[in-house]
């Protein structure tokens, strides 16, 4: 066959060198070496396969004349050989080589070496005296290498496991412990079953193991490896260890919170009740009961937030979180439950304890005073000429911008309850321009009363056309502020979903301002919330629930 | 029912044929031939397992079909690996037949299921497993492993009712497999497991929970009394042995031992008075000394160490050494001072 042109070019003689430099991975840095490789590896190993597949023996040897070298070192690596599906592909390879009708003595001696290495692998081997004993016993007592190798595994997890946990009780007696290289080299060992289902006790274990050292012990490579697997569901680990190797390893608590994102915003969700569901699975609200990992997550969102200029599915994300971790913060019946001002240190204590409340848990009367408290005390702090740097504006927004369901919930009152407007208006205000320095929050307060006074008057018309809320629309589309025109889109949208006569030219006043504007998964986003809201609160109005259910069906088809 | 009876008779002798010459003469169609039945039998293992009358059926008949009874019935339960790895390992396959065999073995992704039907790429990440965690220097855990598989073996045969007298001899051919000393640590193994009670778990079933444990707790205690029985039996069948298993293993274990098994501790105690008989006192150098240079018994120093744990086993154990020690000083003139009878010291070193 002649050799195939459009194969990539496979990097063999990298991947040779390497398995020369490693030999059997008998040295601690060949050993790290051969963990931080493995996934490569493997890839490369499918790649060769899908290479050699279809060419005969001979034709493999005249393609790569290095290959037995390379496949009968990587044989004799255990790392390599324990790890996920390399065995696999391995002997596949293998018996590429393996001609069913051989013409010389090259082939000859090939088929006879393939077959070698393959009882290497699965039973035993010429070239290891020791276990021809145990072969022949075993197959006296009528087994197979595959029983003894169950067992053998299941045992050795079995006394690794009991030697860890009985040093945890002994860890005050410095002598009989364990020493912190043993520990860090089994974790070593580790790395390339961490997906072999015998060894799950052995890894909960290890995760849960406190030596007496303040150091970390166990290697990173370990820590991150695991992480690797539980974050793409190839392994399942009880939430405890995951709490424990979050909070030892803090790279891995970053990178699962950075996978939460990625999850959430590369996936059209359709309903907040997904996005609860996924950021639930990650564990990570359950471990933010821990103050630790709750303030890493927090800096992170933070972080993300700068990134995408606080775009508002990543406020979302990060909303349903502080909701999911009150939840679970709130059911929990632990005695050592961590005080509310362990998670929020640096903010002022009653603001805090206000905005945790949970609007289920008031009475719906009492929402627009509640919502006036928050506002007070907002502008106190945020007015406060001690507390002006960005950086304590921005804690500010950010603590108000988790509890986002009161914000959504003021702008409600605002169409729907007779409530004092200004205290309102200047908490969105707020929340949608935080800074002042050129008097901007100032300026869409100002506009936002206009608009709002302009709708007020609407309010009970019963008989509306596009052209009535023309002005609250130019100010949507001309304003150079997109703060502003976010303010207003909610205002608009709120009025339309609230006011009697706002229904009729609802879905035409919508589809008007997300086809001129850019502003469609803003208010996608925020017909979402409304409707999670009505779900729990449950709503009265029957045709404002249909008039959402239509708005989001068509906004869904469009985004 | 006849006819799979007669089916069944045919395992022993396939296997014999896959690890044999005559697999030279096998093609294609013959190896795949091969591979259906052994695919047969573990359908049928699959199908009787449950049915406690019609298993004994069956391990009955493949019982008689062989010599020495290595193959009851859980092996038709592995006929796929025996088979596949027994030949495999058989040189005299030709090429053409063993191209397919490889290609039966490990299928190669896309045809058939993605998933590993004979298990065999897990067999190959567990033995890396073992070679990965053994370089963590530790207890061995090949031992346990090849006493667990043994007793897993007992325990199929004592739920198959079979007489006790039959196993002796298969015990035997399969523990020569090993040397001497190896044999010795894994039949204590055994030993020390059982009144540990590691329940009803079946050895040959690996993967998955077997559904063969209905009843299994009694039937587990019955064949561990069985299969301990059949270990001692062995142990103490053959003196020469049974003095090499007391030399090589270490006295903590053997006091365990002695502690559950009262056979053995009798017999035991029987080998520490002829070892003991047999030192001498040295006037010159003040203590017991070996009368002849033999290897293969104790000093006094082990002997003594011997006793020591002995007397810090259970109670019952300690009254019987104390007994005996007593009853051994008592013949010998009941001296109460050093350097005259070897039993007089022993007793003072134990404390009593």
């Amino acid at each position: 066959m002649a050799q195939d042109p459009t194969v990539p070019k496979l990097n063999f003689e990298y991947w040779l060198d390497k398995a020369i430099e490693w030999g059997q991975a008998t040295t601690l840095e060949s050993q790290k070496d051969v963990c931080l490789h493995l996934s490569q590896l493997q890839e490369f190993l499918h790649q060769l396969y899908e290479a050699i597949k279809h060419l005969g023996p001979t034709v493999v040897i005249q393609q790569f004349p290095l290959i037995g070298q390379l496949l009968g070192r990587l044989c004799w690596n255990p790392f390599v050989i324990g790890y996920d599906e390399s065995q696999k592909t391995l002997m596949w390879c293998l018996c590429c080589l393996y001609s069913s009708e051989p013409q010389n003595a090259v082939e000859l001696k090939a088929n006879s070496w393939v077959r070698s290495l393959l009882c290497h692998l699965l039973s035993s081997s010429k070239w290891e005296s020791n276990e021809a004993e145990t072969s022949a016993f075993i197959s006296a007592l009528g087994y197979t290498s595959a029983d003894y190798y169950c067992h053998l595994v299941k045992n050795m997890v079995v006394s690794l496991v009991r030697e860890l946990r009985e040093n945890q009780f002994n860890g005050l007696n410095i002598q009989e412990s364990i020493s912190a290289s043993r520990v860090n080299a089994v974790s070593i060992f580790c790395v390339p079953l961490i997906t072999l289902p015998d060894l799950a006790p052995l890894l909960e274990t290890l995760l849960l193991y406190h030596g007496g050292s303040s150091k970390e012990i166990l290697s990173s490579e370990f820590l991150e490896s695991v992480n690797e697997a539980f974050l793409k569901k190839k392994i399942s680990l009880p939430e405890s260890v995951v709490f424990s190797l979050w909070l030892r390893h803090l790279p891995s608590l970053e990178k699962a919170t950075l996978h939460l994102l990625d999850q959430v915003l590369s996936i059209q969700l359709n309903s907040l009740e997904e996005v609860a569901c996924v950021i639930k699975d990650s564990l990570l609200p359950q471990a933010a009961s821990h103050p630790a990992i709750f303030r890493i997550i927090n800096e992170i969102f933070k972080s993300a937030l700068m990134e995408t200029d606080g775009t508002s599915e990543v406020l979302t994300v990060i909303q349903v979180f502080t909701q999911l971790f009150l939840q679970d913060h709130q059911n929990e019946n632990k005695q050592h439950k961590f005080p509310l001002k362990a998670y929020f240190p640096y903010h002022h204590q009653p603001l805090v304890r206000r905005l945790v409340r949970r609007p289920f848990e008031l009475p719906t009367t009492y929402w627009s005073e509640h919502v006036k408290h928050i506002s007070d005390m907002v502008k106190a702090l945020v007015e406060d000429t001690n507390a002006s740097s960005l950086t304590d504006l921005f804690e500010i927004w950010f603590l108000v911008a988790c509890f986002g369901e009161w914000l959504d919930i003021a702008a409600e009152q605002l169409l729907k309850a007779a409530v004092e407007p200004d205290p309102v208006l200047w908490l969105l205000a707020f929340y949608y321009c935080p800074k002042n320095e050129n008097q901007q929050r100032t300026q869409t307060v100002v506009e936002a009363q206009a608009v709002y006074s302009h709708l007020m008057m609407l309010f009970n018309c019963a008989d509306l056309s596009l052209k009535d809320l023309e002005a609250a629309v130019h100010r949507v589309m001309g304003t150079e502020q997109c703060c502003n025109q976010q303010f207003t889109t909610h205002l608009l949208t709120n009025f339309l979903l609230f006011s009697p006569g706002g229904h009729k030219i609802a879905q035409e006043c919508i589809y008007h301002i997300t086809e001129i504007t850019d502003t469609s998964k803003e208010v996608h986003n925020l017909l979402i919330r409304t409707a999670h809201r009505f779900n729990h609160s449950g709503e009265e109005n029957q045709r404002t629930v249909k008039l959402l259910n239509e708005l989001l069906q068509k906004l869904t088809l469009k985004v | 029912m006849d006819a799979v009876l007669r089916q069944v008779e045919q395992l022993p002798a396939l296997l014999a044929v896959s690890r044999s010459a005559q697999v030279r003469d096998w093609d294609c169609l013959t190896l795949d031939r091969a591979l259906e039945w052994a695919r047969y039998f573990q359908h049928l293992h699959h199908r009787f397992r449950a049915r406690p009358q019609l298993r004994e059926a069956l391990g009955r008949r493949l019982r008689r079909s062989q010599p020495l009874p290595l193959l009851g019935f859980p092996a038709l339960g592995r006929c796929p690996q025996l088979l596949g790895l027994a030949l495999l390992e058989n040189r005299a396959l030709p090429p053409a037949a063993c191209r397919c065999l490889l290609r039966g073995l490990l299928p190669p992704p896309g045809e058939g299921s993605g998933c590993d039907p004979r298990g065999l790429a897990l067999l190959a990440r567990r033995k890396a497993a073992a070679r990965l965690l053994a370089l963590v220097p530790g207890p061995e855990g090949q031992l346990q492993a090849e006493a667990r598989l043994l007793l897993g073996r007992l325990r199929e045969e004592g739920q198959e009712a079979a007489e006790a007298a039959g196993q002796l001899p298969w015990l035997r051919a399969a523990l020569e497999q090993l040397p001497q000393p190896r044999a010795c640590g894994v039949v204590a193994a055994a030993l020390a497991l059982l009144p540990q009670g590691c329940g009803t778990e079946q050895a040959g079933d690996t993967d998955r929970a077997a559904g063969s444990s209905q009843g299994g707790y009694q039937a587990g205690a019955a064949g561990d009394g069985c299969a301990a029985g059949l270990l001692l039996s062995w142990l103490l069948g053959d003196q020469e042995r049974f003095s090499a298993f007391c030399l090589c293993l270490p006295s903590s274990q053997l006091a365990f031992l002695a502690g559950h098994y009262s056979q053995l501790s009798r017999s035991y105690l029987d080998l520490l008075t002829s070892w003991g008989s047999r030192l001498v006192y040295d006037p010159l150098q003040g203590r017991w000394v070996k009368s002849c240079l033999d290897k293969a018994e104790l000093s006094w120093e082990e002997l003594r160490e011997r006793f020591i744990c002995l007397c810090q086993g259970p109670a019952l154990l300690r009254e019987q050494t104390q007994a005996a020690l007593e009853l051994l000083r008592t013949r010998d003139g009941d001296f109460k001072v050093r350097g005259l009878s070897v039993w007089t010291d022993l007793l003072m070193e134990v404390g009593y």
